[in-house]
């Protein structure tokens, strides 16, 4: 599938900033065997003194940006053609979850995908006994750690509401998990919670979705703006597959990836640390058209 | 057994030794006793000598060392809390005597060791060799908060990611030393080390000289050429990166910088150019090269360490990924403290080595491994379980390492469960058993268990070891490593020589360079909180000169409605205080800023100027609590002025009159022409009472001059003129100005090619506008656009040198 993706990101400040840096990481990843990016514009509004970028732990691309002159705005576009492959589904090959333990444990790596860094509790994770029994019910369902995955990922789209309002970017996966509401971003910290709790390695990944489905399919929750789903390390011959909490199903080729970590804070959009005594509004909009 | 050491210590005096009643705790080796019950060889000279002085005497002694430290200002602060308070630094006075010998085995076990951090360190953010090949296992670094992803690959611009570590010793049973910490993040109290060899010198001078104990300067003079060679190499300057002033180690941070000449900053003072290191000085951006690091490395960098640090620098980790940055210890290197890496340390050093270690570490088993975990399960009862990612010692950690053989049977049963649940987490530890060694308790020696920290800094020729350090000293005679845990003492640590010893200074040798450090390196917010310092300190004496005034008008009319006390008290009310109390708390509020602001930039004035603040508040706190307003405030009023005028003696006549100085002296004679300004505004209006002028008089200081100068009092013009416009008067609104005008000049770019800076300018108007006007003119409404100018001259001096 071909898509033009279009990203906006705007920032209103209510006073001047000045001297402030940020970090940005919206552009989509080309991913051997998933996606392709065929061509990706990223640009500043007002243009940054400085304009570098890298590549992080998790091997996500990262811009970084640097002003010294005040400004009461910022404006982030991009605009990208990604061609997504539908892999299609193959059969679970999946350990069941005591026997994944010691596929974990015969892992002697510390590479980014390596599944160790995915167990433990991150900076906006943390382990929690009330989503870890949650997840656990999954798992006494289910026999292969895939099979748990999905089983959970379908709990969390069943038991929760999607409401935009109910919670805030800074929202804990214990308060989300407490009122049974929240966004993409919310049901996957929850997701992530729940399987770590279990001892099943589980990361954040951040990405768009299609904005119209394809004839006689819903539309999917999450399409009008950034989305996130999770990734669940389903043992040493499956590796990573993709859940989406929010719509219950397998992230496929209307998901398209911008990068992943262990959590939101490693992956968001925009990090930035401004010199200024007054707040900001923010307005985001995307749009991921199908091409030809 | 007794006897003997009787005869021993007693050598040469007429009195019964102090080691006569030195109670040894069985079957516990003692530092300063040997097996066979004599003072040790290398212990002899001091305790004949404390046996010389007598117990008086040296009682005596001791209260000088402490007298010392109270008079620097020595103070660690401790959170039991959430406001942590300030502390005296607990000197225990007896320095523990190490010889050389002994002190030789500790020298090449710890530069064995921090070689084998350094490729430890050099493994963990590079290629993981040691996971790979099964050494170490994933989990143990994965899992840790100190694994600081984005330094990955990261090559430190040195060449070494270690540069500064410590390390926390104790002496087992079998007479040998072991190590019970790795110190890599930021260890702290080689200033304390150095404090405590000042006060105990102080208190036993004849008898360090005497004894060929290695001095530690050259220690810290070797380590600042180290870091001012780096520096100098990359072009920029070195900085003691610190949280600040909240910090409990802080007045060692100042202490460290103010000793070896390195600038002190906090991360609002850097700023990133370029991928460049720059500090914000009041000449603008200047180039850093080092850092050297007294804060955890995950809060020095909001955007890609943690998120939420408010004391850091942003992009401080892109600079380093540049290379453009040595930091002393690189990021990341926390994790080295890691309890549960112990374990694995003694299979490291075979493999990095190729050698055993030197000094044995705390005998470790991780418990994420099944056969570790099994045994700590069946030796429950002999060992000491505790948090695997704790980077804190054993010794330290109360709330969460504890004895097995200690735990309730409840508790023991949970504990169990969780080493077979989540085993990984946990660690157990041999309990190492301490030595002991004599403090000076009530007159007599008694043993208490001690643990030695030492420190290494890395030069150009490899390791150096301080040949000293401090011994932390326990409360109580329990000799288990972790009944340390209940605080202490600290001693100075002397490694004795049978030879005499180098001496060394850090004063430059002949031949030396001298370099001078220009006044553009002073930080904007150092400068800052020196104006401010200066502008309260100021704002506080024309409060309480006001209130003095007031309170023995009071006194004598004991009306408080008569107009001349009601229009005074309104002005105060203007300006935030409520005379009706003895102690306002607005002048209170003052007190604490000038407090706040010294606090901030201790490193820059003199510790004397620093106590005589902290005595002021200590004073007014005090007189809020019982002073009444009348007779009583003017008392208290009187106290107050003096005091001030003492932190101004001390802080202007002893401080060198470099940019700090400067900043200091404009902050003052702002706030005293604004002030003086705005009173005389307030007394010479048309609704001013009667008895203003006097007043007014008596809160300028002028009441004798006024009388010699003018022969006839011609309404308030003569006051008028006195108090604004008259040149020779240090009260007058246009002596501060002229004071400004001189100093700002001087600033750096006051006077550029004879072009003048825009504060400068402003001062220059500002002045000459005073020199031509006439007392008539000087009306209330011309005074209050004085006072205004004045604080517009203020915001302009804050956006030149301190944004």
């Amino acid at each position: 599938m071909l898509y033009d993706v279009r990203l906006e990101l705007h920032y209103d400040y209510d006073a001047l900033v000045h001297g402030d840096r940020h970090l940005v990481r919206v552009v989509p990843a080309s991913i051997s065997g998933v996606q392709r990016v065929i061509a990706a514009s990223l640009s500043f509004d007002p243009r940054p003194k400085l304009e570098t970028s890298f590549v992080d732990f998790f091997e996500n691309g990262v811009t970084s940006i640097a002003y010294d002159l005040p400004h009461d705005h910022l404006d982030v576009r991009l605009t990208a053609r990604v061609l997504v492959e539908d892999a299609g589904r193959s059969a679970d090959l999946s350990p069941t979850v005591a026997a994944l333990q010691a596929e974990i444990a015969g892992t002697w790596s510390l590479a980014p995908q390596s599944p160790h860094h995915f167990l433990a509790a991150s900076p906006r994770v943390p382990l929690s006994r009330a989503i870890t029994a949650y997840a656990q019910e999954s798992v006494e369902r289910t026999r292969s750690v895939c099979a748990a995955a999905m089983d959970f990922c379908t709990a969390i789209h069943r038991d929760f509401t999607y409401d935009k309002e109910a919670t805030a970017v800074d929202t804990t996966p214990v308060e989300a998990f407490g009122i049974k509401r929240g966004v993409c971003q919310d049901f996957a910290h929850v997701m992530i919670a729940g399987l770590r709790g279990v001892g099943i390695p589980a990361g954040y990944v951040s990405g768009f979705l299609r904005t119209i489905p394809p004839k006689g399919k819903p539309r999917l929750e999450g399409a009008d703006a950034m989305h996130a789903w999770v990734r669940v390390w389903c043992g040493v011959h499956q590796g990573w597959l993709d859940f989406d909490p929010t719509n219950a199903i397998m992230a496929g080729p209307d998901h398209i990836t911008i990068g992943h970590g262990r959590d939101y804070s490693d992956i968001s959009p925009i990090i930035g640390v401004l010199r200024t005594s007054g707040d900001h509004k923010t307005k985001q909009s995307v749009d991921v058209i199908t091409v030809g | 057994m007794e006897q003997r050491r009787e005869r021993q210590g007693a050598k040469g005096a007429a009195r019964v030794s102090l080691v006569a009643n030195y109670a040894l705790l069985p079957g516990i080796p003692d530092e300063m006793i040997g097996p066979d019950g004599a003072v040790r060889p290398h212990w002899r000279k001091l305790i004949e000598a404390f046996d010389a002085l007598g117990r008086g005497e040296l009682a005596n002694r001791f209260e000088r060392a402490d007298q010392y430290l109270r008079d620097a200002g020595v103070f660690y602060r401790k959170y039991d809390g959430a406001e942590g308070k300030e502390r005296g630094w607990p000197l225990a006075h007896v320095p523990l005597v190490i010889d050389e010998a002994d002190w030789n085995r500790i020298t090449a076990g710890l530069t064995q060791r921090a070689d084998l951090l350094e490729r430890l360190m050099a493994d963990i953010y590079g290629p993981h060799d040691l996971v790979k090949r099964g050494l170490l296992p994933p989990e143990l670094i994965a899992r840790s908060g100190e694994f600081l992803r984005p330094m990955v690959g990261v090559k430190p611009a040195s060449g070494h990611y270690l540069q500064f570590c410590a390390f926390e010793l104790g002496r087992g049973p079998d007479g040998g030393w072991w190590v019970l910490g790795d110190r890599t993040q930021a260890p702290s109290g080689a200033g304390f080390a150095l404090e405590n060899r000042v006060a105990t010198t102080r208190a036993l001078s004849e008898i360090y000289a005497s004894m060929h104990v290695h001095r530690l300067a050259g220690f810290f003079r070797d380590f600042r050429d180290t870091l001012n060679a780096q520096a100098r190499g990359a072009g920029g300057r070195v900085g003691i990166l610190t949280p600040g002033q909240h910090n409990e180690t802080y007045f060692e941070h100042a202490y460290i910088a103010r000793y070896l000449g390195f600038m002190l900053l906090e991360g609002e003072d850097l700023a990133i150019e370029n991928g460049e290191v720059m500090v914000r000085t009041v000449s603008g951006l200047k180039p850093v090269s080092v850092l050297w690091r007294r804060m955890d490395a995950s809060f020095v960098d909001p955007l890609e360490l943690r998120h939420d640090s408010r004391i850091g620098t942003p992009g401080l980790t892109e600079a380093l990924r540049h290379g453009s940055l040595s930091m002393v210890n690189a990021l990341g290197s926390g994790i080295l403290e890691t309890r549960a890496l112990n374990a694995f340390m003694p299979r490291l050093s075979r493999d990095l080595l190729g050698e055993p270690l030197k000094l044995p570490t705390i005998a470790t088993w991780w418990c994420g491994q099944p056969a570790e975990r099994q045994h700590v399960i069946d030796n429950f009862d002999r060992l000491m379980i505790g948090p695997a990612f704790s980077t804190g010692l054993p010794i330290d950690d109360h709330k969460a390492t504890f004895l097995g053989a200690r735990l309730a049977p409840a508790d023991r049963q949970t504990m169990i469960e969780r080493l077979l649940s989540e085993g990984s987490s946990l660690v157990g530890q041999e309990p190492v058993r301490l030595s002991t060694a004599p403090v000076h308790v009530d007159g007599e020696l008694q043993p208490r268990p001690i643990t030695l920290r030492v420190y290494a800094a890395r030069t150009a020729n490899g390791w150096s070891i301080m040949p000293g350090g401090f011994a932390r000293v326990g409360s109580t005679s329990d000799t288990t490593a972790i009944a340390m845990q209940r605080g202490g003492q600290a001693a100075d640590v002397w490694v004795v020589s049978d030879k005499p010893v180098e001496r060394v200074t850090l004063l430059p040798q002949a031949g030396e360079k001298l370099v001078r450090n220009s006044a553009g390196s002073l930080p904007s917010r150092a400068a800052d909180n020196l104006l401010w310092l200066g502008r309260y300190a100021e704002r506080c004496e024309a409060t309480v000169r006001i209130l003095r005034a007031y309170n023995a008008r009071l006194a004598e009319l004991s009306n408080p409605d008569l107009p001349i006390l009601a229009h005074t008290r309104a002005y105060l009310e203007g300006i935030g205080v409520d005379a009706s109390l003895g102690m306002p708390t607005g002048l209170l509020g003052a007190i604490d800023s000038a407090v706040h602001s010294a606090a901030q930039i201790r490193d820059r004035f003199s510790p004397d100027g620093w106590l005589a603040l902290a005595d002021l508040r200590k004073t007014s706190r005090n007189f809020a609590t019982r002073v009444q307003p009348g007779d009583d405030a003017t008392r208290a009023m009187t106290v107050l002025l003096r005091k001030l005028a003492g932190f101004s003696g001390l802080v202007h006549e002893n401080m060198y009159r470099f940019a700090g100085w400067r900043f200091l002296e404009i902050g003052r004679r702002l706030e005293r022409g604004i002030q003086i300004a705005g009173i005389v505004s307030w007394m010479t209006g048309e609704e001013a009472p009667d008895g203003a002028l006097d007043m007014l008089l008596e809160i300028g200081d002028s009441v004798m001059t006024h009388r010699r100068r003018y022969s006839v009092s011609a309404g308030s013009d003569s006051y008028v003129d006195l108090l604004v416009l008259d040149p020779l008067n240090p009260r007058s609104v246009r002596f501060q100005i002229a004071e400004l005008r001189e100093q700002i000049e001087q600033l750096p770019g006051g006077v550029e090619d004879g072009h003048l800076s825009a504060a400068a300018k402003m001062a220059l108007e500002l002045h000459t506008d005073l020199r031509i006007a006439e007392p008539e003119e000087m009306t209330p409404a011309k005074l209050d656009g004085l006072s205004f100018g004045i604080g517009s001259l203020a915001e302009l001096i804050a956006a030149s040198y301190f944004v």
